[in-house]
């Protein structure tokens, strides 16, 4: 357990050290040196050259990466070209906007979507058709029209959420709850349908297993073998599957930051992509992978926990 | 939200497929069947639109009312007009024709993200495949990589380095989901490449190259088109996504992720903008989903081993039915208590052909039933139907299942409830199968004898300890903490058995308990079912395919053939004394029934297979494959006495067999297909009866 912990440490370690190489060579192909970018248009080519030199900008690629990364491993992610703050304070006010917004998502689309998939499973019939043509729409239907028309029924029709805008949660949790609803919903909406289908599936193939038979030869009352044996048996995939969709969701929230106002990563991105502004892209980059290898080796533990047959291995 | 990039969002089954490789190989040999897609209504929908569209959008000069940047200013955010059919934007810029003309850069585009996606997925799938597993573990790691980063940001990073240019923008979107195609792939791959006949070819000197061409890429091609109407839609809303964030085509070019974003500032003055762009984005999603899906259903899934409500209240209606038509027939005398008499029994796919017509056996109290014959003829069926455990969408269709005054056929799935595990318990073929892998043996079996027996937690704890040394487990401490993964199939069988025995059962039914384990195990779990019947007075019906096993351990056989009891009798005039030629044919075609001293030189066989049930004829189904057979056979043929004792026989041809004494004969195969061995008594053909 311990060799396999330490070996998946290290992968990650890998996968964020590529990822920030990638990053660091995307951003240096941006259009623009760090003098132009900062001084904006009308800057002398000599007022450019100065700041590109007091950057580092003109040293060998290498000795630029292994700056930034010593930086960064001190928690320095470098100074915005644009406002001059500090890429490591701004990330860190993002964070938990992205990571309340990604949570919340994935916590809404994994209740609705288990329990939605579990119910068409059971069900059969009817009741599937049903679940499986809502599924089918909310996957279809992109996520910025959903949350356009819930801005446009419960903001601007009832008011019951705000629609923009992001409130903290130190600065009020009740307001910070009502901000993040509609956000949240938005998002949820394909997200759980992507986790009912898997869902469904996974029970499916678990009541196709011929133990749920032995069980049934036992006496074992309905309720137990769905809810006990069989769900058990799927909730490795559907528990891959809500993982990926917190995955997916970090940073793929984007686009309900950009129509909610919300200050979260996915805007950083677009803004500093926009700005040309590399070392907020850079940083942006590493954080948000950081994050998702993190989740990503908490799943492989859960999934180890959660298989027998890995657990005793 | 930009959809999940990081995995590929396959259709449910195949993401299902991929999460538990044990699915089985029989998924991977399907090709792509155009009948499949045509034969959903969503698909043929599906395929109307993208091809309504793509028409539409490609011929768009020809036909579109106003140019993509005409402005009407007097029609500003109009909503459906006679002029503007699907009205205007803030610069009264007609929909319908922007909508239209920005259909092909959209759909194109996209389709560079499937072309790179499902392309380079395919072949890493292919090269992990034939190349062995250092290659596997390499590309494993590497895609592994690409799955864990978060591809919304990283494909924002890259629109900072290359701008805003689409195709360049798709197609490496393309090479992230490729690692989720990968992972759906890799599995079939592997199946594809391991099966023997590309063992075959490679002995044959065919390239890798060559055997992945031509073995292994024909059977992936369905799942390669399913991929990439799925990947389609995925890249379609991506591309939309973008544009809403405003990394689309350059403005005024139109875009429908633009046109959304434009219309998402007039959400509070003109919701209708909302609607055109929404609907068609959504419709083609949709549609590109629906022939992924149509084409990607898993033809002939596995029953559902417990059925769903939907289809449980079907089988009730079907339980009513066989109750209400034994009311009218009105019953025989009830058999004695500890009997199970089953009489005419039928059991057939709910709408579908009959699988079991009009079976009749009794197992007295402490005696064990051979229920013998081939695959396919209804044994398992028939064993299946006494616990009412019948696979979802089969039901007992008619007769009766007589046990302690009750007719079980017509039994609701409460009563059974009652009586499973409790009256009669069940012990399966594959015992490793038949244990919930989730659960540990302890936990499996106190809980079946608390339930069953309505004890508490520390008794059944006894209990379960007792009831696996009673099956001959000896460190039953430490096996009741195992996993069914940790110990053997023997070990598992007796596991299995313990549990069966954990309700007391008057009746047992064995579904070729001993066919999956080793010979040596056999004997001893056939032994151990022996002294069970003897200590507890319990019936056994016995589902088996091996005459040994009848001979061993059955007092009574019912052979059965195409879903017919054929023959019925004592074990031991039926095996000295067969009636049926099918009975008479498996017993010459039983290596372990001919003795040593008068083996013949071949082996008979029983030529043909059993016929389908859809197949059945209505003289004798076994006529086709009987080296017997004559005119009187095409006539419906009763079950009548044999004259040995009160044995039943069903062939027209019964008496005139027994005076004549008659044998099933090895056939003559022709010579020069023999092999050319030295002429031992070799068994050259063994009929197998599995």
């Amino acid at each position: 357990m311990a060799l396999f912990i330490t070996k998946r440490l290290l992968m990650a370690l890998a996968t964020v050290l590529v990822v920030a190489v990638l990053a660091f060579l995307l951003v240096h192909a941006m259009p623009g040196s760090p003098g132009a970018v900062s001084l904006g248009a009308g800057a002398s080519q000599e007022a450019i050259d100065e700041v590109n030199a007091r950057l580092g900008w003109n040293d060998p690629l290498v000795v630029q990466f292994v700056r930034w990364l010593g930086d960064a491993v001190q928690g320095n992610l470098g100074t915005s070209l644009i406002d001059g703050r500090s890429v490591s304070d701004d990330l860190a006010n993002r964070l938990p906007v992205t990571a309340s917004l990604a949570a919340g998502a994935t916590l809404l689309s994994g209740v609705l979507g288990v329990a939605l998939g579990v119910t068409a499973a059971v069900r059969g019939g009817m009741v599937d058709r049903i679940v499986g043509g809502i599924c089918g729409m909310a996957v279809a239907l992109p996520a910025f029209w959903i949350g356009i028309i819930f801005v446009y029924l419960l903001a601007v029709q009832s008011s019951v959420f705000p629609a923009t805008g992001y409130v903290p949660f130190e600065a009020s949790p009740q307001d910070w709850a009502l901000s993040l609803a509609l956000p949240v919903i938005t998002l949820a909406v394909g997200g759980a349908a992507f986790i009912a289908r898997q869902t469904r599936a996974s029970m499916l193939e678990a009541l196709q297993q011929e133990h749920i038979r032995t069980l049934r030869a036992t006496a074992t009352p309905t309720w137990k073998i769905l809810y006990v044996h069989a769900l058990r048996y799927a909730s490795l995939p559907i528990v891959a599957g809500i993982a990926l969709q917190f995955i997916g969701l970090f940073g793929g929230s984007v686009i309900a930051e950009q129509l909610f106002a919300m200050p979260g990563l996915g805007q950083a991105v677009q803004t500093s992509v926009s700005t040309h502004d590399a070392p907020s892209v850079q940083g942006v980059v590493v954080i948000a992978t950081v994050v998702v290898v993190a989740v990503n080796l908490v799943l492989e533990l859960a999934t180890k926990f959660l298989d027998p047959k890995l657990r005793a291995s | 939200m930009i959809p999940n990039v990081a995995p590929a969002p396959a259709d449910s089954t195949a993401a299902a497929a991929a999460a538990l490789p044990k699915s089985g190989p029989k998924a991977a040999f399907t090709k792509v069947s155009a009948h499949r897609l045509f034969a959903s209504p969503g698909g043929v929908a599906g395929v109307l639109w993208l091809a309504a569209l793509v028409v539409a959008s490609l011929t768009a000069p020809l036909w579109l009312p106003f140019k993509t940047e005409d402005q009407d200013f007097t029609a500003v955010l109009s909503g459906p007009t006679a002029a503007h059919w699907l009205g205007t934007d803030e610069l009264g810029r007609d929909l319908l024709s922007r909508i239209f003309a920005s259909a092909a850069g959209t759909l194109g585009t996209s389709f560079i993200t499937v072309i790179v996606a499902v392309g380079l997925g395919t072949i890493l799938a292919m090269a992990s495949a034939a190349l062995g597993d250092r290659v596997e573990a390499v590309i494993s790691r590497v895609t592994e990589i690409m799955m864990s980063v978060p591809g919304t940001v990283i494909i924002l990073a890259v629109i900072g380095a290359v701008g805003t240019n689409i195709p360049v923008i798709m197609a490496i979107l393309g090479i992230l989901i490729s690692a989720g195609i990968y992972r759906v792939m890799l599995g079939q791959a592997k199946s594809l490449q391991s099966q023997l006949y590309v063992d075959a070819a490679k002995v044959d000197g065919v390239s890798t190259l060559g055997i992945s061409l031509r073995h292994v890429l024909p059977g992936l091609t369905n799942t390669i088109v399913v991929q990439s109407a799925l990947i389609f839609a995925v890249g379609m809303l991506i591309q939309a996504g973008l544009a809403f964030i405003g990394f689309g085509p350059p403005i005024p070019q139109p875009s429908w992720g633009g046109m959304i974003q434009g219309a998402s500032q007039h959400v509070y003055d003109a919701p209708w903008l909302m609607v055109p762009t929404g609907a068609v984005l959504a419709l083609t999603v949709l549609a590109a989903n629906a022939i992924g899906n149509a084409l990607g259903k898993a033809p002939n899934a596995a029953a559902s081993h417990l059925p769903s409500a939907a289809a449980r209240r079907q089988r009730a209606k079907a339980v009513a039915a066989v109750g209400a038509a034994q009311v009218a027939a009105g019953t025989d005398a009830p058999p004695a208590k500890g009997q199970l008499s089953v009489r005419g029994l039928s059991v057939g796919v709910d709408g579908g052909p009959r699988l079991v017509t009009d079976v009749s056996f009794d197992v007295e109290q402490g005696t064990v039933l051979g229920l013998v014959g081939e695959s396919g003829c209804g044994k398992t069926m028939t064993a299946l139907s006494l616990l009412g455990l019948l696979p979802s969408g089969v039901v007992a269709t008619g007769g009766q299942i007589l046990w302690n005054g009750k007719n079980l056929a017509a039994a609701t799935d409460r009563e059974m409830e009652a009586i499973r595990g409790r009256d009669i318990a069940l012990i399966s073929q594959e015992p490793m199968r038949a244990l919930d892998p989730m659960f540990t043996v302890g936990y499996q079996l106190t809980s079946a004898i608390r339930r069953l027996r309505k004890v508490g937690k520390a008794e059944a704890r006894k209990e379960a300890r007792s009831l696996l040394e009673k099956v001959g487990i000896v460190d039953a401490g430490r096996i009741l903490k195992t996993y069914p993964h940790q110990i053997s199939g023997g070990m598992a069988q007796r596991v299995a058995i313990a549990l069966a025995l954990s309700g007391r059962p008057r009746l047992l039914v064995a579904d070729e308990p001993t066919t999956a384990l080793d010979v040596t195990v056999q004997a001893e779990i056939l032994s151990l079912l022996r002294s069970l019947v003897k200590d507890t007075g319990m019936s056994v019906v016995m589902v088996t395919h091996d005459l040994g096993v009848v001979a061993d351990i059955c007092d009574q056989v019912a052979v059965m053939y195409a879903g017919q009891v054929v023959e019925n009798g004592k074990t031991a005039n039926i095996l000295d004394n067969p009636r049926h030629p099918y009975t008479l044919a498996l017993l010459a075609a039983d290596p372990h029934a001919n003795h040593a001293a008068d083996m013949p030189e071949r082996l008979a066989t029983i030529s043909g297979q059993v016929p389908q049930p859809k197949d059945w004829p209505t003289g004798c189904r076994f006529m086709a494959r009987c080296q017997f057979a004559g005119s009187a056979c095409a006539a419906p043929v009763p079950l009548l006495p044999s004259g040995s004792e009160d044995g039943l026989v069903r062939c027209v041809k019964a008496d005139e067999l027994a005076v004549e004494g008659l044998e099933w004969v090895a056939t003559e195969v022709p010579t020069h297909r023999l092999l050319d061995l030295t002429p031992t008594r070799t068994n050259v053909v063994e009929k197998d009866m599995a």
